[in-house]
């Protein structure tokens, strides 16, 4: 059985190169072995960047992140991240992509055995020889998904994953990655800005403001039945977050006088630009 | 969630109905070809009738299809075509290989590292619009042998379509395929030949077949120079011996060797590409 990984993230700050204001300030949090934590915030609080930095492939402004006591200090097969876009390799097969990292780790050995047990899991094993492109866009999720999987990570991020899939797909794999990193024992750490996301897959979420990025609450989600949306638990917890989620929205528009279209004019499409600009440069 | 599992577009394009509309479309492709090529040579047999009639060029009959082509005939059986071609394939392959050994790996590497982009750019734009000719003297000063001079003026001609296709191959390479190689522990030469020559295979083989329609349009008044074999030697020598049927049935062979060049280049261009038409 795998062992999630410990994370912590330590008075971690960040600018962009070309930013004029700090897209995080004095990020704090812990994340424990096998929890499912998810970032939420409406866009420009930073909440993609922090995830970019947990994960190594951006190095923050100031301060530190640990995976098992090690400083994090670039990208590694043990913590994997799965983006919006399933990025598969459209001159491999489902097999050869989901191979991959162990193929570049040395683990060429395990191919045979972990390959097809991926694909089990997420039930794509019958497409181990089909060109990825013959794939549906959930079918492609599921295949970076075993991708993601099959270097045996300690920790799983997820960079707003399912943004892109019909309302079902979504639903689908929403459930089943997160019974996959329980079944496992992976740590799951998510972004998002859906709520419903976040009160399905997490068991705490943490809620960021922007301008700058700074986390305002931890919000505890537990449901003993995960499965059925229509509970009272469910809305229960659903109401907690977006109490939390507009309170923090609140305090980013603070002293009142713009409208809020203005303000996010001026500052929204930042995040999703500079995120991913900024990640570009880091992956070279 | 097994209800994404049944939509699956391969199984259903696997029909019988597609490759009736195949054997149609390529029928109708050989038969217009067929069609081009009894004009062309239309074209070819008015142009000799008009040079035979006319008194000032009566000289020159010989160029017309039929003395052309039953000069091939004797060229092709007495194995002369032959013997004129394989010396020119051979300079041809070598320009070929130096192009292909300089160009691709200089153009990864300014498709990949702006700075050199920058810094390349201007020179490399000035150098590709000089007529690789003009390099000739220069070429035969510095080379040793007639042979290394015409690779060399190949080389220079063909250089420059596989260096460009490949750099701008690599640029429009999606940055996420390094993001999540890099992610799952690619190490540089994973990410040279696991990633970067299989993304850009297409774009570095269609440079190729560009250089080498240049190539071969560069070897002929390339071989016009000191060599004494080869087809572009053995036109000029048929216009010396005014043995206008073998210039004739030459140009035949030249044309109908930079197509079948080209012809491979589309196939392995076809055969090796992982992108979807549809």
């Amino acid at each position: 059985m795998l062992k999630g990984a410990h994370l912590a993230v330590e008075k971690v700050s960040h600018t962009y190169r070309r930013g004029r204001q700090q897209a995080l300030v004095d990020i704090d949090l812990e994340v424990k072995p096998g929890e499912a934590l998810a970032l939420v915030g409406r866009s420009g609080c930073g909440k993609s960047t922090l995830l970019h930095i947990m994960s190594g492939l951006l190095a923050p402004s100031a301060g530190k992140v640990w995976i098992d006591g090690a400083k994090v200090e670039e990208p590694s097969p043990r913590w994997v991240v799965m983006f919006q876009q399933p990025s598969l390799y459209p001159w491999m097969t489902v097999a050869q992509n989901v191979a991959l990292g162990l193929r570049f780790t040395g683990r060429s050995r395990e191919i045979a055995s972990r390959v097809p047990e991926m694909l089990k899991l997420v039930e794509l094993s019958d497409y181990a020889d089909r060109n990825v492109q013959d794939l549906s866009g959930g079918q492609q999720q599921r295949v970076a998904l075993a991708r993601s999987l099959a270097p045996s990570p300690e920790i799983l991020f997820l960079d707003e994953p399912f943004s892109a899939l019909d309302a079902f797909t979504r639903g689908s794999l929403q459930r089943d990655v997160r019974r996959i990193a329980r079944e496992l024992g992976i740590t799951l750490i998510l972004v998002t800005h859906d709520l419903p996301e976040a009160v399905t897959m997490a068991d705490r979420a943490v809620v960021l403001s922007a301008n700058p990025g700074r986390i305002r609450e931890i919000v505890p989600i537990e449901l003993e039945n995960r499965d059925d949306l229509r509970t009272a638990e469910y809305a229960k917890a659903r109401g907690r977050l977006a109490a939390a989620y507009e309170h923090a929205a609140g305090l980013g528009l603070a002293p009142g006088a713009e409208p809020a279209s203005a303000k996010r004019a001026a500052t929204g499409g930042g995040e999703d630009g500079q995120g991913r600009n900024a990640a570009l440069p880091a992956a070279r | 969630m097994s209800t994404d599992i049944t939509a699956d577009p391969a199984a259903l394009a696997a029909g019988s109905e597609p490759d009736r509309v195949n054997h149609f479309q390529l029928l109708r492709g050989l038969g217009f070809a067929a069609v081009g090529m009894v004009l062309l040579l239309a074209m070819w047999w008015v142009g000799g009738y008009a040079v035979q009639n006319n008194p000032a060029t009566t000289a020159f009959a010989d160029f017309a299809p039929g003395p052309a082509l039953s000069r091939l005939q004797d060229m092709l059986s007495s194995g002369e075509a032959w013997e004129m071609t394989v010396p020119s394939l051979q300079r041809v392959l070598q320009g070929m290989v130096i192009a292909i050994a300089i160009g691709v790996p200089v153009g990864i590497l300014i498709g990949r590292v702006q700075v050199l982009r920058e810094i390349t750019n201007i020179p490399f734009q000035f150098l590709r619009m000089i007529s690789p000719l003009s390099w000739m003297p220069i070429a035969v000063m510095a080379f040793a042998t007639w042979d290394g001079a015409i690779v060399f003026l190949i080389a220079v001609a063909a250089v420059w379509p596989i260096l460009f296709s490949t750099a701008a191959g690599l640029r429009r390479v999606d940055p996420s395929w390094f993001k999540v190689a890099r992610n799952l522990g690619a190490r540089p030469w994973h990410m040279l030949f696991v990633i970067i020559f299989p993304a850009i295979s297409q774009d570095i083989l269609t440079g190729i077949r560009l250089a080498l329609g240049v190539a071969w349009i560069v070897l002929v008044p390339a071989e016009y120079l000191g060599v004494t074999s080869g087809l572009g030697y053995s036109i000029n020598d048929a216009r010396d011996t005014l043995e206008y049927d073998r210039l004739a049935a030459t140009v035949v062979i030249i044309g109908v060797i930079g197509f079948l060049l080209d012809f491979a280049c589309q196939q392995a261009i076809a055969k090796l590409s992982w992108h979807r038409e549809d």
